[in-house]
Formats: structure tokens, sequence, C-alpha cells
């Protein structure tokens, strides 16, 4: 099995036309200081290794870095943190992303079922999908009628609309990237896993922030 | 090749037929005599010359008739030898009720194979192997392991369950849904639910179909199939797995268990999943008698106010409303109900029941445009008669919208019960099940929208 890094995974989604964060990939510090000051600040900074799963658990995530001298900071800090987490993680660089501001999180993926083949999820993000179970599900290719179904159809549907008079949000960019993941799926046919999440969803627009997808070796 | 031949033969041939009555193979041979199956039936076994009063022939090839299905009650590694000749015979269908095959593991599964290569080989089909059998209640063919066969009905039943199966058609027979034919999947080596679902969705003696299911083999073939059929399908499936045994990649790995994935699939292609057995059979009886609602604006009409308030609190609960009767509705209302009843929906008639009332009553909700379906609820009162109220239903019945009944109260009721089933009206004891059988008409209007 192959896993896609964030980045890889992002360029992916990006070729389906899901809006997905603005990146690079700094192997040095002088690097990641022009790319941020391309990008803006603030930035998020990354670190990039195959070996390195679940980040944000192992210090490998700093988010809303502001100035040139942060940048310089926190390139050694991740570069150590992913050291003492997984020595020997071979690491690609650091990935400075521009920072999403605003929107509220929810999440897109993708799981391959023995039964029913691709199956596309959709929930709000945090929370209300892990404590909650707030998700909804269908199998794939879906249909604009059904990806629709699939936002409303979950509780959190209502914070969607736009809740205790904040503006609805943006829920036919939602649509939109449901039915390109759905694509995704079908093209795809090692595609085993993925997950966007979060994809920030604002009053105009949606960004994919962060992703992960999981191939199977063997196209079958 | 059609289904025909095995669920509606014009004779039948029982292989393993037995003179012992515990095996299967008596069981089975009795079962179809006893049931009054109107075609020729021809028992075979080599050792014996007559069974049960009929001449028994040592192999499918003695028999001097055409043979449209052959039941295969013998043990499996046998199985394979008289398949041969069935397809030698030019036998349509099988039903291998054996065990042994894949379900047993690796060797199971071979065998099993050998099988179905002879049944592709002759063009038959088969249903099984492990199977408790068919049922068809219009031939009154009982070729199954049941003892008794259900009442005729409209809807027909596709279960993977052999022993539960049995039990569930034990439960049928008790609440006295009609049936109308019932298959017992086993291992689906080659008829699929799919398959049924195309021969049951054409067949005319059908309008309502449901599904006992562990789990569907080609799911994507099954949405095809399910997604293309009017009909209601109504399910109920098993093994509720927890959602992300093991340590998922990604979140939604880990989020979306396999039953999650049944509940959406089912819903995407229009099938009403039911959480209960007893749900199965409620919604089924509903969808197999009433006409579909046009919305779901609703009227509860009732003796017992209580009863009422508990019936708009589960229909708004399924997403069915208590619709606001208008004035013109009420003045109406006003004019036939007792003194201090209500005309507010649900319409409390305060205690009193008697036929003229709720026939007026009835007929004055049905008539209005506002009114989608109607929930007749009586709840027993000693010097009541329910037979006049179950009366007041039926003499009222000229429309085309979808009427429910409730009737609460103990042994006094079965007559009136009896009655209201028997004239196609769905009754129910609780007025959850009421509302819930009310909603999934409703549920199906809707699936319909999207039904290709």
């Amino acid at each position: 099995m192959t896993i896609l890094t964030e980045y890889e995974s992002k360029k992916l989604l990006s070729k389906y036309g899901i809006p997905v964060t603005k990146e690079f990939i700094a192997k040095n510090t002088k690097d990641a200081i022009q790319f941020a000051e391309q990008i803006g600040f603030p930035v998020a900074m990354k670190i990039v290794s195959k070996e390195i799963t679940h980040k944000s658990d192992s210090g490998c995530v700093l988010l809303n870095i502001g100035g040139i001298n942060e940048v310089e900071k926190g390139f050694l800090t991740l570069i150590n943190n992913a050291n003492m987490h997984v020595p020997n993680a071979t690491l690609d660089g650091v990935l400075i992303s521009e920072m999403v501001q605003g929107g509220i999180e929810t999440i897109v993926g993708v799981k391959r079922d023995p039964q029913f083949g691709a199956v596309i999820m959709f929930g709000l993000g945090g929370i209300f999908v892990e404590v909650f179970k707030d998700f909804s599900l269908r199998v794939a290719p879906i249909t604009k009628f059904d990806a629709i179904n699939m936002i409303k159809e979950i509780k959190g549907y209502k914070i969607l609309k736009g809740f205790r008079g904040h503006k609805e949000y943006d829920i036919d960019s939602v649509v939109d990237v449901l039915l390109s993941v759905s694509k995704i799926s079908e093209e795809i046919d090692n595609l085993l896993e993925l997950d966007i999440n979060p994809l920030i969803v604002q009053e105009k627009g949606v960004v994919a922030v962060d992703a992960r997808i999981l191939l199977n070796d063997s196209t079958c | 090749m059609s289904l025909e031949g095995i669920l509606e033969p014009q004779c039948v041939a029982v292989i393993g037929a037995s003179r012992n009555k515990e095996k299967w193979g008596h069981i089975i041979l009795k079962n179809i005599i006893k049931g009054g199956y109107s075609g020729n039936i021809y028992p075979i076994n080599p050792k014996e010359t007559e069974i049960l009063g009929i001449k028994c022939y040592p192999s499918v090839l003695d028999v001097p008739d055409d043979i449209d299905l052959a039941v295969i009650v013998i043990p499996a590694p046998l199985v394979n030898k008289v398949v041969e000749e069935c397809g030698k015979k030019g036998v349509k269908g099988l039903v291998i009720t054996s065990a042994g095959f894949s379900e047993v593991g690796k060797e199971g599964s071979i065998r099993e194979k050998q099988v179905m290569d002879l049944v592709k080989k002759y063009k038959m089909r088969m249903i099984g192997p492990n199977t408790l059998g068919i049922v068809n209640t219009y031939c009154s063919l009982n070729a199954s392991l049941m003892r008794q066969g259900p009442e005729r009905g409209k809807i027909s039943f596709i279960t993977q369950s052999g022993t539960l199966g049995l039990a569930l058609m034990d439960s049928i027979i008790n609440i006295g849904l009609g049936l109308n034919k019932v298959v017992s999947v086993g291992n689906k080596a080659d008829i699929q639910d799919s398959d049924l679902l195309q021969f049951l969705d054409t067949d005319i003696n059908t309008n309502t179909i449901i599904m006992y299911v562990e789990s569907i083999k080609n799911g994507r073939e099954f949405m095809e199939v399910a997604k293309k059929i009017k009909k209601p399908i109504i399910a109920i499936k098993s093994g509720r797995t927890k959602a992300g045994r093991k340590a998922a990649f990604s979140h939604t790995g880990s989020m979306a268990g396999s039953d999650d994935i049944y509940t959406a699939a089912f819903k995407q292609v229009g099938v009403i999943r039911a959480k209960t057995i007893e749900e199965l059979f409620d919604v089924a009886l509903a969808l197999s008698t009433q006409p579909l609602p046009k919305d779901n604006k609703v009227a509860i009409l009732t003796n017992g106010g209580g009863a009422g308030i508990l019936a708009a609190d589960y229909c708004e609960e399924v997403g069915l409303e208590v619709v606001n009767l208008s004035d013109n509705t009420r003045k109406r209302l006003e004019e036939i109900l007792p003194q201090c009843a209500s005309s507010l929906n649900p319409i409390d008639t305060v205690g009193f029941a008697n036929y003229k009332l709720f026939k007026n009553a009835i007929e004055i909700l049905l008539s209005e445009e506002e009114v989608s379906g109607l929930i007749v609820i009586y709840t027993h009162a000693a010097l009541v008669d329910p037979l006049e109220i179950a009366n007041a239903i039926l003499d009222t019945r000229y429309t085309n919208k979808p009427i429910i009944a409730c009737w609460i109260g103990g042994e006094d009721l079965n007559n009136a019960i009896k009655l209201l089933k028997n004239n196609n009206i769905p009754t129910y004891s609780l007025p959850e099940s009421a509302a819930n059988a009310m909603a999934s008409l409703l549920t199906h209007k809707n699936y319909l929208r999207f039904k290709v």
C-alpha cells in the first residue's frame, strides 16, 4: 500500500478542481522564508514525511507563523520534533502553506467497502464526526441529488445554513467537492481511503486544508 | 434465464424423498402434498417404490413427464451426480437444501463450484445450496421445511437465514400476514437477491417485497437492480458490526462501518430499512394494502384523547404533520361530534364511539383536501361493540387516501381486528406502530421520485 503525503494528496485533489491551500515544500530555512513571504503571513508549517502520518500528535505542525524569525525557528523545531517522535524517519522537507482564516471545518472522505465499492462520507469536522457520529454516507458514484441530501442529512446542517444569525456557508461548493471526490473514487480504482480533513467551508468557497490518501499497490 | 421454472413450477420432483418421518426428504415431500400443490409430484429414491402414497422413481431420468423444479434433499457429496442427471433430464430449476457447501469452508466451496459448473452447463437455475426451500401460495406449493404455509397475500419474502427464516414464517403465520412467494436463498451460489428482485418486480401476484439480509454478495449489482424496482422493498439487515474494527488509516475508514454503508446504500436506492422484525412486518402490511399519501399531512381520529396525543407525538417524530384543520372542516366536524369533543387534530370524540359518529367523522376528514392520510384509533370501552367501529371504517372506503387503524385493547377486539385486516385495513395495537406505518408510505412515495 502506498500513502500519499499531504502535499501529494492535495496536488491530486487540485487536479480534480478541489481548491487546496497555497503551499510549497521547503528543503531549507532560506526556501522556507521565501515561500512564506510569497504566500503571505501568517502561514502554517508541517513536516513532510511518508513515515509520519499523525503530524499534529507528534509536534510536527506549527500554526499561525507570523514572521521571518519565527519561520526560521519553526523550521528547526519541526525537524527536532520529527526526529524525537519518529527517529530515523526520512524527511522530505517542511510544507509552508497559507493559513485559512475563519470558516467551518468539515470532513469529506472515501472508503472502499468489499461489498459496495467506493463509499463517500461527509460530516462536520472535529468532535461532530468523532463523538456524535454525525456523518452521512453514499455509495459512489453519487449524483448531485445524493450530494445535496448527504449535506442535508447530518444534524449539523443547521450550522452550515447559518446558525444564530451567522451567514450561510457555501453549501454549493461542498456539493462540488463531493461530486469531485466521487469522480476521483471512480477514476482511481486503486484508491483505498481518502480523507479531506478538514475541508474548510467559508461563506464563499471551500479549501482543503489537510488531506491524506491511501492507495493499493496492485490495481485490481 | 427466467426463474419461473423454479418459482412457478408445473411439476416438481423431490430427490431424496424418504419414508423416514424425521428426514428432510420426508418432511418436504409431505409439506408439498399437504400444502395442496396443484401440479404433479415425483418422489425420487432408488430404494423405494412408493412414498406417502405416490409412485417413487429411482432417478429423474426415469420420470416419464417433464420436470420444472427438482428439490434436492440428499447429502452434499451425492449432489453433483443428481444435478448432472437433472441437467440431462432438462429440469429447469433446482432448490438444493443440502448443507456442506461454501458455508463449511474450502472443501465445500470447491463442491459448490462444481455444482455451479453443472448448473451453467445445462442452463438450469439454482436456489441454494443450504436453503430451507421455497413457497408459492398461488400454486399452493410449500417446498420447504415449514410445516404450515402462510396465508395467501401480495407480499413476497426473500430470506437469507434458514432457521431464523423459519421462525419468522411462524410469526408471519401467527399475525396473519399474507404472503405470495417465500424464498430461502441459502448460499446464493447462483440465484442472488438481485435476480429475485427482478423476478418479483414483474410478478403480478407480488406488490411488496420484504427481505431478511445477512450480507449482499455484490453490492453494486444489488443497488443497480433495487433502484429500478418501484414496488416497495423493506429489508431487515443483521450483523451490526462495529464501525472501524481496526485502527484505520483515515477518519472515513474508521467511522464508516459496514452497517452504516448498508443503511446508506439502501437509502440511496429506495429500500426501506426496518430496525426490528416487528417493524418489517408492520410496514409491509401498510405498503401492501394502502395507497400512497400525496404529502405528509395526516389527521388522527380517536375516542381516547391520550392515545391521540401519543399518536400525534409519534407522527411528528417520524416526519408526519398532524395537520391544522381549516375552519370549514372543523365546523363540519363540530356538527356531528358530541358536545365537548375536540375538533382540533387529533380529533377526540371524548370517549364516545359508535358506527354513525365514526363513519361521519371519517367521511368528513377523508373528503377534505387538507388531509392526505388518516389514522383511526379506537381505545376499547366496555360498552362499545368494536365491530361497529371497524365497519364504520370499511363502509367509508371510497377514497384513494391511506387509512391506518390502531385498535387498543384486549381479546375483545380480536374479531374486529380480523375483519379490518381481511379487508386490507392495516391494524396495529400501538400508536407508534400506526404512525410508523403511515410514515413508511410517505418514505416509499419519496423514494419513487428517484426510482428510474
